[in-house]
């Protein structure tokens, strides 16, 4: 009882707290606080936080999918690097040509990211679920792997670490719609890859609750053994939902070299950045739903566009800070709003001869 | 019963086509265990089946052979007269069998309906969509012809035991199934309960349905099926006719020897208060009260014995004692001192003795030997490990010891503690404890998956214990054994003692309501026995 008092009162103590924020940002225009209420309001950082949203929001659907049938893939950031640098690499090669719009080479470059990406998640997948490895070891195989590789493909091709520049992809206007106020230039005037998020999200949802096939996942994840004797093939419905998490996956990291890098910097963390652990803390955040997950995405890749813009105003905030966000917010929620349940079967390789 | 081919049940004869299910001469072997050797089977379409036998005498084994989940060796297994062999549970569910499992095969987080459908889900708009009005409207013709009633929206993680195993046989009719196997199907319920599901079998096979159900209970044995097969060290030991066969019949056919049904207890002067709970409560990890404001007193040379149904906070409580688990408000005193604080290692070294409800997860580190499994928890005691330094010598004695007295097999304590089979295990355990030499004792099903000749030796011990003036807190699911070995009787529902009784005077129907929150009318056991706080007159 006491326990839930303190947690409202942590609620009620957060919303003040904004308020009055907002209140002195309204009062005092010129103030930093004032700054930061103008980037918030901007259009600039609305259409940046939806491409940013990008990688973020469909790394955590493909790994909803894994997670619930019982495969945690940790292995996302380094399928967002594969997608992203084959992408590039392919685009480039193909020519990037002076039109990015509709049925260019970048549509190439965007179909073999998502295949590179889907080949590694069945690696993946089969290390798994053929032989029972550990997830999380296979999971950070994968991440390094894509670290290293990446890089060193990229020395091959360009003779550096970074790519070359292919450019990005146009926004596509769809009429009438693009005028609607706010939602026009948010939705109806964005770049492809924002198209891709947006219906990934909702067939991601429908696919998870309306379908066979997503019962099956939920099942998988939470008694393997009832799917089992229910008839159904656990290792299939396992590969088939590691598989789906390697397409979300490479749609991600494809959109997001194509839709908003146009080039690919394969040093250190790479451009991906951490993205993909991002998304694991995202579909937490949302308790393994897709739409939940692309909202989560909004908050963390918001953050990400804001902090860009604040540094335009003299305010540099390390991005290094930012990006601790993500985890700090979870923590936050987790505390505020109680657990996260991992589904019952989650990590465990599922051994039918096994009681 | 001789072990020839006498199959048939007493008096009468079936042919081969009103046969439902022919197991004929199965032998099922795992790696050099014989498992079922030439086990012959005839079931009569329409009638309900027992399958009765001690732990591992291969009843299970012969059930997933049938099912498809394991293939057999050698033999031939006929379904409505056609021989049939099932490589995987969809040929057999294709086949008409559905199989009822002991740990019920059901997902906690999805509907009824969606577990009912599962693996099955009818579809419409051209495969895009589950099309659960069908579900939910065949789930209610299912209802309402055997006389169920389930919410088809309900989701499993929120209705009790009972209604999910009327889910599983939902499940099971969903999907066509003309026979249907139970494994162990009373286990987990209330007396109450079982009666309920030995009525929806009369009514199955009413409708032409066979059932066939896995038991080691007698009493079940004998009260539901028209014909009993006995199983013994995987061979079948001959078919019979539940009138006119006896219980100690049976029971002599399932052990191979005479057995004492109950165990004997001769009263002993009790001494003074071993073990006193007072206002106990616990909260669990999902924040939900499961131990509400019990007091519990433990005399020296007396047995008190928990019934209730699992998860009805009897787990909770012993951990409580035992000092798994902080209690939420109360308190726990052991020989006069407030041990509500103490950790799990002080109780160790002042002599309590715990053996705990699961042996895997708590009694028995798997991947080690008997001899580091016997020295857990006396790693820090004078007796092995007197200067800091653990004596394997010592403990390997100790190890061999407990392994001889409690008749562990294989004999050898250089064994991995999961290469046991479950029942040796479990005595190894038992030893372990018992042998510590402890004032208390605290005990979850002790004998569980032990078969027979072994249950009768460690509760011979545990009167022995008794006898030299141990207190004993006894929970056990199985009545009988919490019946004949405890003084006093305390049945637990819903984390609240409904009573305290004298376990020779109470019946198994009272005892049953009580287990299922009740209290029957006219029962006096509670006015002459002392209130389970003991003399002291703790009554609540």
């Amino acid at each position: 009882m006491s326990d839930l008092l303190s947690r409202r009162s942590a609620a009620v103590a957060l919303a003040v707290l904004a308020a009055v924020t907002i209140a002195a940002g309204l009062v005092f225009p010129d103030s930093w606080v004032g700054t930061v209420l103008s980037v918030l309001a901007s259009p600039g950082t609305h259409t940046a936080m939806l491409r940013l949203a990008v990688p973020i929001a469909l790394a955590a659907i493909g790994g909803i999918f894994a997670e619930k049938s019982g495969v945690i893939n940790i292995g996302l950031e380094g399928l967002l690097i594969v997608s992203a640098f084959s992408a590039i690499l392919v685009t480039f090669r193909l020519g990037a040509g002076e039109s990015t719009a509709l049925l260019s080479n970048h549509w190439w470059g965007f179909a073999v990211g998502v295949i590179v990406s889907t080949l590694f998640a069945l690696l993946f997948a089969a290390v798994c679920i053929e032989f029972e490895a550990d997830q999380i070891i296979a999971g950070l195989a994968v991440w390094l792997i894509a670290l290293g590789l990446a890089p060193f493909a990229s020395r091959i091709v360009f003779d550096s670490p970074n790519t070359g520049n292919v450019g990005t992809f146009d926004a596509v206007t769809v009429p009438v719609l693009s005028e609607v106020p706010v939602l026009g230039y948010l939705l109806f005037d964005t770049g492809p890859d924002v198209y891709v998020m947006l219906i990934a999200a909702v067939a991601g949802w429908y696919l998870l609750a309306r379908t066979r096939f997503g019962r099956w996942v939920e099942a998988s994840g939470e008694n393997p053994k009832a799917l089992d004797t229910a008839g159904v093939d656990v290792r299939k419905v396992r590969y088939a939902a590691v598989l789906l998490s390697g397409i979300f996956a490479g749609l991600g990291g494809a959109g997001f070299a194509l839709g908003q890098l146009g080039t690919f910097a394969g040093g250190g963390e790479t451009d991906i950045g951490g993205r993909g652990f991002i998304a694991i803390a995202t579909y937490l955040f949302a308790n393994y739903h897709p739409i939940g997950a692309l909202a989560g995405s909004f908050l963390f890749a918001g953050l990400d566009a804001v902090q860009i813009r604040l540094q335009t105003y003299g305010y540099a905030v390390p991005t290094e800070l930012i990006r601790t966000i993500p985890y700090v917010t979870v923590i936050a929620v987790l505390v505020l709003f109680g657990k996260t349940r991992l589904p019952e079967a989650a990590g465990e390789p599922y051994d039918p001869d096994e009681d | 019963m001789s072990e020839s081919e006498g199959d048939t049940v007493a008096g009468r004869s079936a042919g081969e086509s009103d046969l439902a299910v022919h197991l004929d001469g199965i032998t099922k072997r795992f790696s050099d265990v014989v498992a079922n050797d030439d086990v012959d089977l005839r079931v009569e379409r329409g009638s309900v089946h027992a399958l009765l036998g001690e732990n591992g005498a291969g009843k299970t084994t012969l059930m997933n052979v049938l099912y498809g989940l394991y293939e057999p060796d050698e033999g031939r297994v006929v379904v409505d007269g056609r021989e049939r062999g099932f490589d995987r549970p969809r040929d057999a569910i294709d086949a008409g069998i559905g199989m009822i499992h002991q740990h019920f095969m059901l997902v906690d987080t999805m509907t009824v309906a969606e577990n009912v459908a599962l693996g099955n889900e009818p579809r419409k708009w051209f495969g895009l969509a589950v099309d659960r009005a069908r579900i939910d409207r065949e789930i209610r013709d299912l209802c309402d012809r055997y006389g169920f009633s389930v919410d088809p929206d309900a989701r499993i993680g929120d209705v009790s035991v009972g209604v999910r195993q009327r889910v599983e046989i939902i499940k099971a009719l969903y999907r066509g199934a003309d026979v249907l196997i139970l494994d162990e199907p009373t286990a987990v319920l209330t007396p109450q309960e079982v009666e309920d599901l030995y009525d929806v079998l009369a009514e199955l096979t009413a409708q032409g349905k066979t059932i066939i159900f896995i038991t080691h209970k007698l009493g079940e044995a004998t009260h539901a099926a028209d014909a009993i097969t006995v199983l013994r060290d995987g061979e079948s030991v001959g078919t019979v006719d539940p009138e006119g066969t006896s219980r100690a019949e049976l029971a002599e056919l399932m052990v191979g020897r005479e057995v004492l049904l109950e165990a004997e207890t001769e009263p002993v002067e009790t001494g003074e208060t071993v073990l006193s709970v007072a206002d106990l409560s616990v909260i669990d990890d999902r924040d939900v009260p499961v131990v509400s404001g019990i007091d519990l007193d433990v005399r020296a040379g007396e047995v008190v014995g928990i019934a209730g149904v699992d998860g009805n906070g009897q787990a909770e409580l012993v951990e409580a004692v035992a000092g798994l688990r902080t209690p939420d408000a109360g308190t726990v005193r052991f020989s006069g001192r407030d041990v509500t604080d103490w950790s799990r290692r002080k109780r160790i070294e002042s002599g309590m003795a715990y053996v705990p409800e699961d042996r895997q997860e708590r009694g028995l580190v798997m991947p080690f030997d008997l001899v580091e499994n016997a020295v857990l928890g006396s790693q820090r005691g004078p007796a092995f490990a007197g200067d800091g330094r653990i004596d394997w010598a010592a403990v390997r004695d100790h190890a061999e010891d407990v392994v001889g007295t409690y008749d562990v097999r294989p004999a050898t304590t250089d064994s991995e503690a999961a290469d046991l089979s479950g029942g040796n295990q479990q005595k190894f355990v038992v030893g372990r404890e018992l042998e510590r030499d402890p004032d208390l004792l605290v005990a979850t099903h002790p004998t569980r998956g032990v078969d027979v000749g072994s249950t009768e030796f460690v509760h011979d011990r545990l009167l022995e214990l008794r006898r030299e003036g141990v207190a004993t807190l006894l929970v056990s699911s199985n009545l009988e054994e919490v019946r004949s070995l405890s003084d006093r009787l305390a049945v637990i529902y819903e984390g609240e003692f409904v009573d305290v009784v004298d376990p020779d005077a109470v019946t198994e129907e009272e005892l049953g309501l009580l287990m299922a929150g009740e209290h029957p009318e006219g029962t006096t056991e509670s006015e002459t026995e002392p209130p389970v706080g003991g003399e002291g007159g703790d009554e609540r």
